[in-house]
């Protein structure tokens, strides 16, 4: 019988192994993909995966078994996809804030542009990417994971009515990237 | 004429745990709003087409190499070492000097005979560019010493292996990079709140000054 992700943790603070890689590998693929829609790359994607992960390890002392273990995960999923956003913001569109609108990438992209493993998840991947990051995580949270506002709103610090705006605003510009795409 | 609750007719068309009453409501704006209708329709097929996004696997990766370091940092707090609390104050009496150097208007020169330490004098318009490069005198030089500090530590605590110095050292470039972003959040707040503050701060910190002779 499969072993509860609680007893994967206690077996996994008493020194296992196994224990902890099979909690890994139970987990993993839900914030990898998280990773690849946030990112747009698989790299980035692996390292919010390890970093997730890591994290999680560390901090696995911590979890009491209030919540549900993918409860508790997918906080840290966000929180650190979150800082990773804004470190790769840093860097060479440190000029784009949080909350605008990136410059649109080269609609000619050629083959090697390609990224994932399916045309259908790279060219959903692709929109997303273009929109910022504030909103692309609140289409995340509402779309992929099946949150409420009510939720969404406290994880992301803002009020629900700024959270509602804001996926609004996300449909919107996805439709309209849709329709010059089409 | 512009609907204001269009985002949250949208928002609300799409939250499946709505309440009896909020639901109700909505319906009730619904059938008296063309324009969130009309919202509706265009926005509608969008997150069933995102949902629809292929699950993809996950490349081979050290699952188990997480345990590794985990399992030296887990056990520093429990050593009960004398190094390790006095670890944690490094920091902060590194800043407390440094404020003490600030208030009393600390003066170092070195010269191809030594160094002079001088208190108090005329403060000089030495500008951003000086400070700047003190602090990073300043921090490499702190970086310097705890490195060595700790490796000392290490040492003579016998406890040690490369693993964990390297372990320990990462630990402590996480709490000096924490520090670092806190300064920088103080400082963009006192930007933010008053340009007059950020220039006396500039003031003060011209008065320390680190010179070198040519």
């Amino acid at each position: 019988m499969d072993q509860t992700d609680n007893q994967l943790i206690d077996a996994t603070l008493s020194g296992s192994v196994s224990a902890w890689e099979t909690l890994v590998r139970r987990h993993e693929t839900r914030v990898y993909n998280i990773g690849l829609r946030l990112m747009h790359n698989p790299d980035d994607a692996m390292d919010l995966t390890q970093e997730v992960f890591l994290g999680v390890y560390r901090n696995l002392y911590r979890f009491r078994g209030d919540s549900q273990f993918s409860t508790w995960l997918f906080r840290i999923v966000h929180n650190k996809a979150i800082d990773m956003i804004r470190r790769r913001q840093s860097g060479p569109d440190m000029e784009t804030g949080f909350d605008e609108l990136p410059e649109p990438a080269d609609s000619h992209d050629g083959p090697q542009e390609q990224y994932l493993e399916s045309e259908f998840n790279e060219r959903i991947a692709k929109f997303l990417s273009r929109l910022p990051p504030a909103q692309r995580v609140i289409v995340e949270l509402k779309v992929f994971q099946s949150l409420t506002f009510d939720e969404i709103a406290p994880l992301q610090n803002i009020p629900v009515n700024t959270a509602k705006t804001r996926f609004y605003t996300a449909l919107k510009n996805l439709k309209g990237m849709m329709e010059v795409h089409a | 004429m512009s609907c204001p609750h269009v985002a949250e007719s949208i928002a609300d068309h799409f939250d499946e745990f709505l309440s009896p009453a909020t639901q109700q409501k909505h319906q009730q704006h619904l059938a008296d709003c063309r324009e969130c209708r009309s919202e509706i329709d265009a926005l509608n097929a969008l997150p069933k087409m995102l949902g629809a996004w292929q699950t993809q696997s996950v490349p081979d990766w050290d699952r188990r190499a997480i345990m590794r370091p985990h399992a030296v940092r887990k056990t520093l707090p429990h050593r009960h070492s004398h190094w390790s609390s006095v670890a944690r104050w490094v920091p902060l009496a590194a800043s407390l000097v440094l404020a003490i150097a600030v208030v009393t208007q600390t003066r170092v020169e070195v010269t191809d005979s030594g160094w002079s330490l001088s208190f108090g004098g005329s403060a000089q318009d030495s500008g951003n560019e000086q400070l700047d490069s003190y602090l990073a005198i300043y921090a490499a030089a702190q970086q310097a010493d705890t490195r060595e500090w700790v490796e000392n530590a290490l040492r003579a605590h016998g406890e040690t292996t490369a693993d964990s110095v390297y372990q320990w050292m990462t630990w402590m470039e996480q709490q000096r990079e924490q520090d670092v972003r806190r300064m920088e959040a103080g400082f963009q707040q006192m930007l933010d709140r008053d340009f007059q503050t950020v220039d006396t701060v500039r003031q003060l910190a011209s008065y320390v000054m680190y010179q070198e002779s040519p």
